[in-house]
């Protein structure tokens, strides 16, 4: 199962949705998750899901069910809003809070520093973003990201690409 | 020269790394004859205050964690609602992190060479460093003695040249640890510091493994 976490105001993730369903795709094969509506907060970076309970994020929000399926998911695609550049506040909210899957301890990984993964599973991760989004940095920082939680990028695509990023999906 | 100072740092200041390194580097400002304010986004009331001192200065500091390879969320946001300000005003940053390499700040630092741009005003440079995670496990003196350095980049930047002199850019320390010493953490990582982290663990109340898998 992959997933589509839409932040956007335009919840342009519905967008993707029909593409891929006119594209042959079947509605159990993904799930899109409309968080704008949801209440997230941001990491207030308390550690406890490192060094007191390790594995669970101890702000009791409507972020776990999210963050249990991106852990499942064979690709997690965040459908963002973008400032400065950068992906929305809202998107990388979400991210920050992605620790939980990571654990306290460390490795050396293609010469770097990285945290050992709790899960044996990890999502890849792409990126579809509205709005004046620096492409070649966000495709940077998506790689810089998904090795830190020893995954892949998938990639990313300015939403009037959508076609480009369905053909990532599922390939 | 006076300097507003702004930990961007959601933890709240009592257990944020960046705080204590604020405060250092304060030190060295003061020891040149700089003043300085400092807050913290931490706590959103005191978002109106922190974006008036930004509206009405010309030297902005900004303190920040990388997280995720870039700012924090609630920095982001906190920036969405500050205003266009001209090139009469100057942002510099510190930027600083739990992973010890100076390449791993890299990706953070160019989101904020870019920042200033965003907000109409103009780069001051921006310190980077690694190997921070522990600052706020130490006792006084230990902070004391971590964040030491910190007070020579404050009387550096005191001197007005933001973070672009030589010393600043060798702050960072290595981009990369040579082969023979990762080898040697390697086998660090994997006995006594995984033993470690147990402990601090087990001085917050945790006996769960800390690589339980909480779902399974
Ligand atoms: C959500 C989160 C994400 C982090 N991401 C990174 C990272 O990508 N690279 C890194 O080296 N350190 C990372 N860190 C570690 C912090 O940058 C480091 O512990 C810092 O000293 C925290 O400062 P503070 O106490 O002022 O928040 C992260 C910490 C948290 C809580």
């Amino acid at each position: 199962m992959n997933l589509i976490l839409d932040t956007t105001q335009e919840h342009l993730g519905k967008r993707i949705v029909e593409e891929l369903l006119r594209s042959g795709k079947r509605q159990t094969e993904f799930e899109r998750i409309d968080t704008t509506t949801m209440q997230i907060s941001h990491c207030i970076g308390c550690n406890h899901c490192w060094l007191k309970t390790p594995g669970i994020c101890s702000i009791k929000d409507d972020y776990a069910p999210i963050l249990k399926k991106m852990s499942g998911a064979g690709q997690v695609w965040f459908v963002s809003d973008t400032r400065f550049g950068f992906l929305s506040y809202q998107t990388k909210n979400i991210v920050d809070r992605v620790l939980p899957l990571a654990t306290m301890n460390l490795k050396f990984k293609d010469g770097q520093m990285r945290h050992v993964m709790r899960y044996d599973h990890q999502p890849d991760f792409g990126i579809v973003f509205a709005g004046d989004g620096d492409r070649d940095y966000l495709n940077w920082w998506c790689q810089r990201m998904a090795l830190n939680f020893g995954s892949r990028s998938l990639g990313v695509f300015h939403v009037e690409q959508m076609q480009e990023a369905i053909k990532c999906m599922w390939s | 020269m006076h300097v507003v100072m702004i930990n961007g740092s959601p933890r709240i200041e009592k257990y944020s790394n960046t705080d204590k390194i604020i405060s250092s580097f304060g030190k060295g400002l003061l020891e040149r004859g700089a003043s300085f304010e400092r807050y913290a986004i931490s706590e959103r009331r005191s978002w109106d205050a922190i974006r008036e001192a930004y509206i009405k200065n010309e030297e902005i500091l900004i303190a920040l964690p990388l997280f995720v390879e870039c700012v924090p969320g609630l920095l982001l946001e906190f920036l969405e609602t500050l205003p266009k300000k001209d090139d009469r005003t100057r942002l510099s940053f510190i930027l600083q992190s739990g992973f010890a390499e100076g390449s791993q700040l890299r990706c953070g630092e160019r989101f904020l060479e870019k920042l200033p741009e965003y907000l109409g005003v103009c780069y001051g440079g921006c310190l980077v460093k690694g190997d921070n995670f522990g600052i706020r496990l130490l006792d006084a003196a230990g902070q004391e003695k971590a964040t030491k350095p910190y007070r020579a980049m404050g009387a550096l930047f005191a001197e007005g040249d933001g973070f672009f002199r030589t010393e600043a850019k060798k702050f960072t320390g290595p981009e990369y640890f040579p082969l023979p010493l990762r080898v040697l953490m390697q086998m660090v990582f994997k006995t006594i510091a995984k033993k470690r982290f147990q402990q601090a663990a087990a001085s917050w109340g945790c006996d769960t493994p800390l690589d339980a898998k909480a779902w399974e």
